[in-house]
């Protein structure tokens, strides 16, 4: 039953296990640059919303680098779909679309747990106090899933390799900027501030910002954010079920 | 047309199967039936329909209308049913590089649910059977042309399918590597008796290993039969005769008759067999190559 999951699995993490020290390396560095850039630099004397910058800044690290991790499986789906062809091993194998879709989703839920925990590494170095609480591990975990999905649905939805770059630079990194990642969304013009909260990532932060610093996280937030992990999902399944070799 | 209709349980019958990209019909109501056992040569230039075929009996891109059964079942209806009894070798490579042969072979397996106690015991035998077992550990990015393509073949035959389908197995690849591929293809057919369809442009290819073959121009099948039936049908023997702009041929049933046929000409001419490449330009006006 699970074959399509288990098998799209092990050729992900048996390729992961050769290239493991060079991908955490990458995924460390650009954090870890932040951090330094705004985290020394305004980390002390700046506050935001009664908090530390620094303590202000890590959770948007964790949403920004996992969601990195996560939504980059696309460019290697696409490395695999477009140059290699192995993709089509998977079309035809007697599986279904939905465990290939859970299996690649897993992998990138893997990835961005593993930046996030950088990250909080990274925190107890820059000694910033956090506090943990579960809605962080369902918010993670549905953040992680959301942008693995939409990855998977992206690098199936494109018709061509380059594409992928467009759409990079024109939906995920604006995105990334001003979602709630390194200020709060408050503070955008109100038609940006419209915008940008018909996108997963300015829920996902302020719930994981709230879990972290001892807030109180919006109900509504959390299940804006499985609506969207149900959506996204659909969405890399449909677009799985229609790809033709 | 020969229907093939022996004694011989049908695994793969198509009837009817069309598929256009945009203006351009790239197969048009293509049918023919496979037995077990078969060895059928897709056979056709470059262009004519073959791989858009392969590609539509094994899940890769959808058909437009027609029908594709294994063993009495509908492949819509039973797609995870049907694709557990075929193997495929793609034209182009899709093993993944970065992966040794054995985690692509172990990859397989686990997509095809074979029982994990099995699974590498088969996969060290499929791994010598092509010959590359002292290499198991090693990237398959690191392999010859050769060693790729075996590996595609014995990962397509890892989970014992009934029918493999072989899209150009040999295309790109020296004479010497092809010849051996040829042998590796022969010995599945005989000692596995897994039923092949496999697509070439290579006319000796086609004539050398394959007991039946379609002969497909222009997206349609324009004759199917076994070479030798199709060669005696045109004349065993073929005299050429070679004018300034163009090569006349004639056609004879012994060579007793050619060689009669040449006396009487004053032109340079040529006897030689017959090939299924003169069948082709019988059937279509051009050339196979050409």
């Amino acid at each position: 039953m699970l074959n399509g999951f288990k098998g799209v699995l092990y050729r992900e993490l048996s390729l992961y296990k050769r290239k493991a020290r060079k991908q955490i390396l990458a995924a460390s560095i650009s954090p870890l640059l932040f951090l330094i850039a705004f985290g020394w630099s305004f980390g002390e004397e700046m506050s935001v919303g009664g908090l530390p910058y620094i303590t202000f800044l890590i959770p948007g690290l964790i949403t920004m680098s996992s969601l990195n991790q996560s939504y980059g499986i696309s460019q290697e789906l696409n490395i695999s779909r477009f140059y290699f062809h192995v993709f089509d091993e998977y079309l035809i194998a007697p599986i279904s679309p939905l465990e290939i879709v859970f299996g690649e989703a897993l992998y990138g839920m893997f990835k961005g747990l593993l930046s996030t925990g950088l990250i909080l590494i990274y925190s107890q170095l820059f000694s910033v106090k956090l506090t943990f609480s579960p809605i962080f591990f369902v918010a993670i975990t549905l953040h992680t899933f959301i942008f693995s999905s939409l990855g998977i649905a992206m690098a199936m939805l494109i018709k061509e390799h380059r594409s992928q770059a467009t759409l990079t630079t024109f939906v995920i990194t604006p995105m990334i900027f001003l979602c709630g990642t390194f200020f709060p969304v408050e503070r955008l013009p109100a038609v940006f501030n419209t915008a940008v909260h018909a996108l997963p990532l300015t829920y996902s932060t302020k719930v994981i910002r709230a879990s972290l610093t001892g807030g109180a996280y919006v109900p509504l937030h959390m299940m804006l954010l499985a609506g969207y992990a149900v959506m996204f999902f659909g969405l890399a399944l449909y677009a799985v079920r229609r790809v033709e070799a | 047309m020969n229907d093939n209709s022996n004694n011989h349980k049908s695994v793969l019958k198509v009837r009817d199967l069309y598929k256009r990209f945009n203006d351009n019909v790239a197969v048009d109501r293509v049918s023919f039936n496979i037995n077990e056992g078969d060895f059928v040569a897709l056979l056709g230039p470059n262009g004519a329909g073959k791989t858009t075929t392969i590609k539509m009996l094994t899940g890769l891109i959808k058909s437009m209308s027609g029908d594709i059964h294994y063993y009495g079942e509908s492949f819509f209806d039973n797609m995870k049913k049907s694709k557990s009894v075929i193997g495929v070798v793609p034209q182009q490579s899709n093993l993944d590089r970065d992966l040794t042969a054995y985690e692509n072979l172990m990859m397989h397996a686990i997509l095809h649910g074979m029982p994990k106690s099995s699974r590498k015991e088969k996969i060290d035998a499929a791994l010598e059977f092509a010959g590359i077992l002292e290499q198991k550990n090693n990237e398959v990015r690191t392999f010859s042309g050769g060693m790729q393509r075996r590996l595609v073949i014995v990962r397509a035959l890892l989970h014992e399918p009934k029918i493999l389908f072989l899209d150009e197995p040999t295309v790109g690849l020296d004479p010497r590597i092809r010849h051996e591929l040829w042998k590796l293809i022969i010995k599945i057919n005989q000692l596995k008796k897994t039923s092949i369809l496999m697509t070439t442009h290579y006319i000796e290819e086609a004539d050398k290993l394959c007991d039946r073959v379609l002969i497909i121009n222009s997206a349609r099948i324009v004759a199917e039969d076994s070479p030798e039936t199709l060669k005696n049908e045109l004349g065993r023997y073929v005299l050429e005769t070679f004018n300034e702009e163009s090569i006349d041929k004639l056609f004879f049933a012994t060579r007793e008759e050619a060689v009669k046929s040449m006396k009487d000409s004053e032109c340079a001419c040529k006897i030689r067999e017959v090939s299924l490449d003169d069948v082709f330009l019988d059937l279509t006006g051009r050339s196979i190559d050409a």
